[in-house]
């Protein structure tokens, strides 16, 4: 008897159970959906009960040909390449310019201006979409200043498909760039002050700081910052849905909206709202191992 | 001994000029359209296409009593306060629990289960709404508190758990083994001594967690169609739409829903920056 038990000792048993509601939990909420995505994803199941469901067939990879037949797939993906290239090179350099400034104190009331830009980050998106596309839209201030300087002006930003995604870009400018300013902030308080200040006495300038003692000591810091700007910017949907609605047309749509219209908008094509999601998910770590792939090449120093 | 800091001095006037700029520019870009949302809530509808930028000549505040009433700001608010808190403990204590024996107890399958929260962090979220809604609908928890409430511990876990393995892994062996030695089994040490200790991580955790939450859109809008269940972003984004010409009104409500969040960040300022430095991992 004492054999059997043997490996029930009190040390594996405390793991278990210490370890089980995580688990439990997170396997069945995160994990587990995104394997069950990319079965439903080859299957034709669209609603109804998904177990001992005749009707219920493999269809391989029909969903994703039609997918990527879908002009709205490549209009969606545009956007969210923009969004992605604002974040990258619009909320990063901006961020760490803000950081530097406030850190260097070059103005003065750093700590107000850090807690402003921040701000953003902190309130709802929802109530960020809505108070922006009023301030955008044709009773807000933005016409109210451009008749001003150009009498005559007509606001078609949320009319006009080829314009409609500037202010979407402007607000995700706007909202993100304090969360990379704190993380850089955050991180340049680790370098030592008196680092900078031997390579002063030795003459640098502090361009030189800049670029051969800060740069090189958060580069490990800019490869995290690029890696959640990629994944953030494949997270866009609520701006959207609380700004525009992906519309006019649907030339402000995201790959999430995208998959949302599917399976929540008329008549629901649940197959092809997983394939959106296998795709989207696969193409997060495809951009991630990227990322990773040149930092090892061309070398982060932390 | 020479000051430790660069003066400013030492920098160009025009880029300092410049610098000073962007920054004022960019702080007006938050102050001015709150400001202008507030003024504007403060309008009947008449004086707001009257006069769309100014003061308001007759300051009212009687949009606010009517939108917090039409939108149901008492439901919205109690169903907000109940989904953060709850699912905020349950993150920390989840998290703390898995991230000591992740730590402390050596075992074969750490690698695997810690690593799979690790990816985690990454996961699109937006990705798996599709699949847990299909899920909540087959197992009935569509429209239920706790089909919201397990989503969202569920999400708030990976960056939990990696914060609080990393931090008990800071704690020396020694204390555990010295415990361990007297005596006391693994739960007595995690409740008397670990989670005691573990306090500041905990803070960082609900900063994070309460800020997440409060603020979350998507899995609610989709989990939850009662009136009942809503939380403020669902309640605010229905109301707004719906009252879309309403100026006045719909300002009042995204006002009232503006102020917690912000009242929140100015109280704990300090700790959400931290915190949310901590949380910025590559995964």
């Amino acid at each position: 008897m004492k054999r059997v038990v043997h490996w029930w000792t009190e040390e594996r048993r405390a793991y278990l159970l210490l370890v089980l509601p995580a688990v439990a939990v997170y396997w069945a909420v995160m994990a587990f959906p995104t394997v069950f995505s990319f079965i439903l994803s080859l299957t034709n199941y669209n609603g109804g009960p998904i177990f001992n469901n005749p009707n219920i067939q493999l269809v391989g990879f029909t969903h994703y040909v039609r997918m990527l037949n879908d002009p709205y797939f490549w209009i969606s993906l545009k956007n969210n390449g923009l969004i992605m290239a604002v974040s990258v090179f619009g909320q990063i350099p901006l961020g760490f310019l803000f950081a530097y400034v406030i850190h260097r104190k070059l103005v003065k009331f750093g700590d107000f201006f850090q807690t402003i830009i921040y701000l953003p980050c902190v309130i709802s998106t929802i109530i960020v979409g809505r108070l922006w596309q009023s301030f955008f839209s044709p009773y807000g201030p933005f016409t109210e200043f451009m008749q001003k300087l150009q009498p005559g002006w007509e606001n078609e930003l949320f009319f006009d498909p080829h314009l409609a995604i500037l202010p979407v870009l402007f607000v995700i400018l706007w909202m993100y760039t304090g969360t990379y300013m704190i993380i850089f902030l955050a991180n340049l308080q680790k370098i030592d002050p008196a680092l900078i200040e031997a390579a002063r006495i030795d003459g640098a300038t502090e361009w030189q700081v800049l670029v051969r003692i800060m740069l090189p000591a958060l580069s490990g810091v800019i490869v995290t910052a690029c890696i959640l700007a990629i994944s953030g910017s494949l997270k866009s949907f609520d701006l959207l849905y609380a700004m525009t609605g992906g519309n006019p047309a649907r030339r402000t749509s995201v790959l999430a909206l995208y998959m949302y219209d599917n399976a929540f908008r008329h008549s629901p094509k649940y197959p092809l709202a997983n394939a959106i999601s296998v795709f989207m998910v696969l193409l997060s770590f495809v951009l991630i191992l990227m990322v990773r792939f040149t930092e090892a090449k061309f070398g982060g120093r932390e | 001994m020479k000051d430790q800091r660069i003066k400013a001095t030492d920098f160009h006037p025009a880029l300092r000029a410049f610098v000073y700029l962007m920054v004022i520019v960019f702080a007006m870009l938050t102050l001015y359209p709150l400001f202008w949302l507030f003024i504007s809530s403060l309008k009947t509808n008449t004086e707001f296409q009257l006069n769309l930028l100014g003061w308001p000549r007759n300051p009212t505040f009687s949009n606010y009593p009517t939108a917090w009433r039409l939108a149901q700001f008492d439901i919205l608010f109690v169903n907000s306060i109940f989904f953060t808190t709850v699912s905020t403990l349950l993150v920390i204590a989840f998290s703390l629990m898995a991230g000591f024996a992740f730590a402390k107890i050596r075992s074969k399958a750490t690698t695997f289960l810690h690593g799979s929260f690790i990816i985690g962090i990454l996961l699109t979220l937006q990705s798996i709404m599709v699949p847990l809604f299909l899920m909540a609908i087959s197992v009935g928890l569509y429209d239920t508190r706790l089909g919201v409430l397990i989503p969202y511990v569920g999400m708030g876990l990976p960056i939990g758990i990696y914060l609080c393995t990393e931090f008990i892994k800071s704690i020396p062996d020694s204390v555990v083994e010295s415990a361990r030695i007297d005596g006391a089994s693994y739960f007595r040490i995690f409740a008397s001594i670990i989670a005691p200790m573990a306090k500041p991580v905990g803070v960082t955790l609900a900063i994070l967690n309460v800020s997440g939450v409060w603020n979350e859109f998507m899995l609610i809008n989709i989990l939850v169609s009662r009136d009942a269940l809503r939380t403020l972003p669902v309640g605010i984004l229905k109301f707004s739409g719906a009252l879309a010409s309403d100026h006045g009104r719909q300002f009042a409500a995204l006002t009232i829903g503006l102020v917690p969040m912000v009242v929140f960040y100015l109280i704990f300022r300090n700790q959400i920056t931290k915190g949310v430095s901590a949380g910025a991992v590559k995964g």
